[in-house]
């Protein structure tokens, strides 16, 4: 493949997906759409909208049931050793068992070490990228500390640091924001930002709240067990396709020529 | 003191008991250390108790003359691996809940099978099988021993080799399958290898030892020491110092190893939970002083207004 096959060749690209749990629950379907590459999408979306089912499809951890997802071309069933290669991901963070006695520091390496063969030893290297990661966060001054006695909003951005401390193309992370303050979402978002345009990777990540990254957002995906909405985060700004997502207490509100969306999860957010 | 060491030394039963602590310890600082980090505590408990189950088969097999090659050591260790095997399988969704109750069915299962069986096997055999429940570290055969020295050698080895694995698919199980690695294996290699080791510790040493060894000194640990190296460390120590305690006692006074140590090592637990919450307190003080410290000349500058966040311009 050429490098400009290859730019060609979207990020994401799904065809009539829908994803089913075991116990019956189809918690995705119809989902059609593509994405180009390289991008920094959010995907958003009420509780049990199925947005962490879509991640859990598209890393592979759960097959379709029906059509497919395909990542820079691969399809997440057939080619999922691949796809495993090519991303990094941080799950939500209540999926982080802290009865293990990890340091900051381990957490950060296992980025690094979990995609190498065993015996996995540390080199000097993967303590460099982990330690200037870690920086990207403002978290240093932690790298010895017992990461299960970090707050909430610090075993974030270590996490994000694991991520960013990683190789592979595309970072996957289900709500980096979730429990954090105004002043650790900026951290986040900018070491995110800021990483993929200095890196070229692509960025995909769920929130419930568009307003602290849509400056870098290029593309959101709404969902409501299908995809609803698809775009730029001022298309997906439409009174109608909030409504229907987050039901008529959601509202876009013009003032003084700009837009605001207003709905349960995000607060206030303000377009032109 | 050189007669006393002489005297030990030269006590075959007393070597082979300090022999097994030594290997039990060993045991509980690999297999008990990770079971506790996964949140398995419970299922040393349910093999042990499969392992008793196990034998019982076992025993009546040969002495109802069905099976004569069918031991009873066998019997053990086939029940304590499938008892691995069905916790493991109820658990690969990642949910420890779910594997709570596979093990509690399978504990269930196997004592109903023991109490059952027992009935038709002989009594001098069945003194044997009471073994594997409070088993005496006193009365261990060579054969014992070396079967242990075999399995904690297994044990040991593989969470050398794999420690990186395990630990990392104990923290974010969805995580290391989507980074590549083949977690479901990992977690089924840890629980069989726990589980053959948890079966022969039992033989030896009874299932109720067996469980207060492997679950209390890593639970202990792992609420005061801060990295995986240390809480292995510790639960060595623990383990080894119950038990070396419990068998001193038992010359003194007639009182069964076992308890002594099980005893010892249950305490260390409570120890534990009360050193964890003197510290804690000390250091909630240390924060609440300098907390103080920095509000108050803050409170003299004005009312600072945060950054209203809630408004982006495109
Ligand atoms: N393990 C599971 N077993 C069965 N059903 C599940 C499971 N996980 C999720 N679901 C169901 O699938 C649907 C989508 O869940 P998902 O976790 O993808 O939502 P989400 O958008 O990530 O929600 P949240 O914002 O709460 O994280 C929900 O209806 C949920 O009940
Ligand atoms: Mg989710």
């Amino acid at each position: 493949m050429t490098t400009e096959e290859q730019l060609a060749v979207p990020l994401l690209e799904a065809q009539d997906l829908a994803v089913k749990y075991p116990n019956g629950e189809l918690a995705l379907h119809d989902m059609t759409f593509s994405i180009d590459a390289p991008s920094f999408t959010a995907i958003i979306g009420p509780n049990g909208s199925g947005k962490s089912t879509l991640i859990k499809t598209i890393l592979g951890l759960m097959k379709p049931v029906h059509g497919f997802v395909r990542v820079l071309g691969h399809d997440s069933v057939k080619d999922s050793k691949t796809i495993q290669r090519l991303i990094r991901y941080v799950p939500q963070r209540d999926h982080i068992e802290l009865t293990v006695p990890m340091r900051v520091k381990d957490i950060v390496l296992m980025g690094r070490l979990m995609k190498k063969p065993p015996p996995r030893f540390v080199s000097g290297k993967d303590r460099e990228v982990g330690k200037s990661a870690l920086k990207r966060v403002d978290m240093i001054d932690l790298w010895d500390r017992p990461f299960p006695e970090l707050s909430g909003g610090q075993r974030q951005r270590v996490l994000v640091a694991r991520a960013l401390a990683g190789e592979g193309q595309i970072l996957v992370l289900d709500e980096p924001l979730a429990g954090t303050d105004a002043e650790s979402q900026k951290m986040i978002v900018e070491a995110l930002g800021e990483y993929q345009r200095d890196f070229d990777v692509s960025i995909i990540m769920v929130t419930h709240d568009l307003n602290p990254i849509h400056v870098f957002v290029k593309h959101v995906l709404l969902l409501r067990n299908t995809l609803v909405g698809i775009g730029t985060p001022c298309d997906v700004m439409d009174p109608e396709l909030i409504k229907r997502v987050y039901g008529p207490a959601a509202e876009v509100v013009e003032y003084a020529g700009h837009r605001y969306c207003i709905t349960p999860d995000s607060g206030v957010d303000r377009h032109d | 003191m050189i007669d006393l060491l002489q005297l030990i030394f030269g006590t075959p039963f007393i070597v082979r008991a300090l022999i097994a602590a030594i290997l039990i310890a060993m045991i509980a600082s690999t297999s008990g250390t990770f079971l506790v980090f996964r949140g398995l505590s419970f299922m040393a408990s349910g093999v042990a108790h499969a392992a008793l189950g196990g034998a019982a088969l076992g025993f009546f097999l040969q002495e109802t003359g069905f099976f004569p090659w069918f031991d009873p050591v066998l019997g053990a260790v086939l029940f304590a691996v499938l008892v691995a095997v069905m916790t493991g399988y109820a658990g690969e969704s990642g949910i420890a809940q779910k594997m709570e109750v596979a093990v509690g069915v399978s504990f269930a299962l196997s004592m109903s099978l023991a109490v059952f069986l027992m009935y038709y096997i002989p009594s001098d055999k069945v003194l044997v099988l009471w073994g594997y429940l409070v088993g005496d570290i006193l009365l261990l055969t060579n054969q014992d021993v070396v079967l242990l020295v075999i399995t904690t050698t297994l044990v040991v080895a593989v969470i050398l080799m794999l420690n990186k694995e395990f630990v990392y698919v104990s923290v974010d199980y969805e995580g290391a399958i989507a980074h590549g690695m083949n977690a479901r294996a990992y977690h089924y290699v840890m629980l069989v290898v726990s589980a053959i080791a948890i079966a022969l510790a039992t033989k030896a040493v009874g299932a109720i030892l067996v469980y207060a060894i492997l679950v209390a000194p890593a639970a202990a640990s792992n609420e005061l020491v801060k990295s995986v190296t240390g809480v292995m460390v510790a639960v060595f120590s623990i383990a080894l110092f119950a038990q070396v305690i419990g068998i001193m006692i038992s010359f003194a006074i007639a009182v069964s190893p076992s308890a002594i140590a099980g005893l010892i090592a249950a305490f260390s637990y409570v120890v534990a939970l009360q050193v964890r919450r003197i510290r804690e307190r000390a250091r909630d003080q240390k924060l609440f002083e300098a907390d103080k410290e920095e509000t108050i000349p803050a409170t003299f500058e004005g009312v600072v207004v945060p950054d209203d966040h809630s408004g982006h311009n495109h």
